[in-house]
């Protein structure tokens, strides 16, 4: 029988024995395909609430009565004038007002109108997000207002208002809808890459750590199966079952995003079955790297136990490498391409910005996996001899 | 026919320093005999096996099986020995019935005849109601059985068990032992048997010829009853002690070997 059908018949009993550990692939099925699509729809639900707060046309005022001129003015802007609960500072502290609080102080308006220059609080809490959020609003409705009172004191005076404002400044966006996207469904790759850790890590420890631990690898190599074989028919099997989660963890954003609570975040997050298949292509070098990092890792240790302290290392440095990005403020350097699970962090970010995905960075990833993959599984074969009989 | 010459084995301990696991073992087993390698714990007996089934090389010595060389073409020997190692460890999550499958497969056999030699070995080992049940609840004595299954599912010529009988009830030793004896006979296809252990009970009732192993060096062999003449003994366990601890006792080791 040749060596690749004996590959295939490893292959085929280490997944079917790795798909019988009903209760770990539950556990990372909840973890790595579930918690990614629950996050997203929860951050959508908190920037529908930051929506509906910024679109809010109210306000929170104390003492309106001061200032029939402001709400006359407020009341033109079609904002409603709310007045302030009596407690407001309390309930700004507490979080159970989630707006700022407009103070006017008696005799307002004659102090207006005399030119007194008369003093307006807005109160908020900086520890209150949605009241903060909101102080932005109402101080521009302010600002609007002593615009509009200048430009008439100005007009009753025969000077154009055009003299208070020499320039007109317009703003312009260079990002495209799913780069702002981005922003916020940036954490999506991370996900990802830990769907590919945690599909791989259990069957990687179990076929052959576990293997060791059961006294069923001395066994196996009394067989006259060559051991690349062996090897090569466990690695195919936990990169299988890597690649399997990582297509589960894909596949479910797409109806993750139906569920989408925030209008704009449905509009710019565009994941569909073309960026789907593009994230799949990216993982697979990297599913097909971790999964022979990982047995070399476990081959060397006696137990399960011990392989699972052991490979910590290369569960951290994959989850941790995707948060380079974070610190690095001066975007994508030369040398992310080099790193296995940066590179793929950083194709996956251009995938979700729709940007076109090129042709080096991916070929250097390629490269860099193939050559991570082959070395750990010669390793695993060298090691699997010794490790039969310690 | 199994043949080991003259092997040793020395393995790097901490420190720089090395044990000698085996000197000088030599064990000849011809096909349709029972060749126990009788020794006490921590005699060799497991490195000569593991040495025999290509997993450690040895530092000098050959290894014969069917006239094949170990050291050159392992796995053409692999291919003619069934082997139950010291480590029995099982696939939990299979059946026994998959388990001895996928070693055959292993071993070159096609779906359907792997499948055949599993019923036929259920039925010789008696594992028939245990078959479609996943291993993980089995008992010591069915943990065995389906490793020996597993180990003679090719139907190998040479069969190299070591100590096969640990941890084993005496109604499963008893079970084993008959099943060896058969597998001795000509109806049972006169294979060729090398059995390892420390009881000497067992290779009383059960060995054709022994070699006795200590400190890793065969000490003496031939039948129970050349030995019990060679020792000057009437009871095995007399002279087993007389050959394996002649150190320990104050005795010089100058016996030779009888056969």
């Amino acid at each position: 029988m040749s060596g690749l059908s004996l590959l295939a018949i490893v292959l085929r009993k280490e997944l079917a024995d790795a798909l019988r550990d009903r209760r770990t692939l539950i556990v990372v099925l909840v973890s790595s395909v579930l918690l990614g699509p629950l996050l997203l729809v929860a951050l959508s639900g908190l920037i529908a609430t930051l929506e509906a707060q910024a679109e809010k046309r109210e306000v929170v005022v104390s003492g309106i009565e001061h200032a029939p001129a402001l709400r006359n003015f407020i009341e033109r802007q079609s904002y409603a004038v709310t007045p302030a609960p009596a407690d407001y500072e309390a309930k700004l502290r507490s979080q159970k007002l989630g707006d700022p609080v407009l103070v006017i102080p008696p005799g307002f308006e004659a102090a207006l109108v005399r030119g007194e220059q008369p003093v307006l609080q807005v109160v908020s809490d900086t520890g209150n997000k949605a009241a903060e959020a909101g102080a932005g609003r109402v101080q521009r409705l302010l600002a609007a207002y002593m615009r509009e009172r200048s430009a008439l004191s100005l007009a009753l005076r025969g000077v154009s208002p055009q003299l208070l404002e020499p320039m007109q400044v317009e703003e312009h966006d260079l990002a495209s809808a799913q780069g702002r996207a981005a922003q916020l469904t940036g954490m999506l790759p991370f996900f990802v890459i830990m769907a590919v850790v945690y599909g791989a890590l259990n069957a990687a420890l179990d076929t052959t750590a576990g293997e060791r631990e059961r006294g069923s690898l001395e066994p196996l190599l009394a067989n006259p199966a060559p051991r690349w074989a062996l090897v090569g028919g466990k690695w195919g099997a936990v990169f299988a079952l890597a690649m399997l989660i990582a297509v589960l963890c894909c596949l479910s954003f797409l109806p993750a995003q139906w569920l989408l609570r925030s209008d704009t975040l449905q509009a710019m997050f565009q994941f569909g079955w073309v960026e789907a298949l593009r994230f799949i292509a990216v993982l697979l070098p990297l599913a097909a790297a971790l999964s022979a990092v990982l047995m070399a890792v476990a081959i060397r240790c006696k137990t399960f136990k011990e392989a699972q302290a052991n490979s910590t290392v290369v569960v951290l440095a994959a989850s941790l490498l995707p948060l380079m990005t974070l610190f690095n403020q001066g975007g994508e350097a030369w040398w992310h391409a080099w790193v296995p699970g940066l590179a793929q962090f950083t194709l996956m970010t251009r995938v979700l910005k729709g940007e076109a995905l090129a042709a080096q960075p991916i070929a250097i990833s390629l490269g860099v996996c193939s050559v991570l993959t082959v070395v750990s599984v010669v390793f695993v074969a060298r090691h699997l001899r010794a490790a039969a009989v310690r | 026919m199994i043949r080991i010459d003259h092997v040793a084995k020395c393995f790097a301990a901490a420190r720089g320093r090395s044990v000698q696991a085996v000197a000088d073992v030599h064990l000849h087993a011809p096909d349709g005999c029972i060749t126990g390698l009788l020794g006490p714990n921590g005699a060799g007996k497991t490195t000569t096996l593991r040495m025999l089934a290509g997993l450690i090389t040895p530092d000098a010595g050959r290894l014969e099986v069917d006239g094949l060389d170990v050291a050159t073409q392992p796995r053409a020997a692999l291919a003619r020995m069934g082997v139950l190692a010291d480590a029995r460890g099982l696939s939990l999550r299979l059946s026994a019935r998959e388990n001895i499958v996928y070693y055959g497969r292993l071993q070159g056999l096609s779906r359907d005849a792997a499948h055949a030699r599993a019923d036929a070995l259920a039925e010789s080992l008696d594992l028939k109601p245990l078959m479609e049940r996943r291993t993980d609840g089995f008992s010591q004595g069915e943990r065995m059985k389906t490793a020996l299954a597993r180990a003679l599912v090719h139907d190998p010529a040479n069969i190299v068990l070591d100590e096969p009988t640990n941890g084993l009830d005496v109604l499963a030793t008893r079970a084993l032992r008959e099943v060896l004896r058969h597998l001795r006979s000509p109806a049972g296809g006169g294979k060729c048997i090398v059995f390892s252990t420390h009881i000497m009970q067992e290779v009383e009732r059960l060995c054709d010829s022994v070699s006795v192993v200590a400190h890793g060096r065969t000490v003496a062999s031939g039948t129970v009853g050349e030995l019990l003449a060679q020792t000057g003994e009437q009871d095995f366990e007399e002279a087993f002690v007389k050959l394996a601890f002649a150190e320990e006792i104050g005795r010089p080791a100058s016996l030779g070997t009888a056969a």
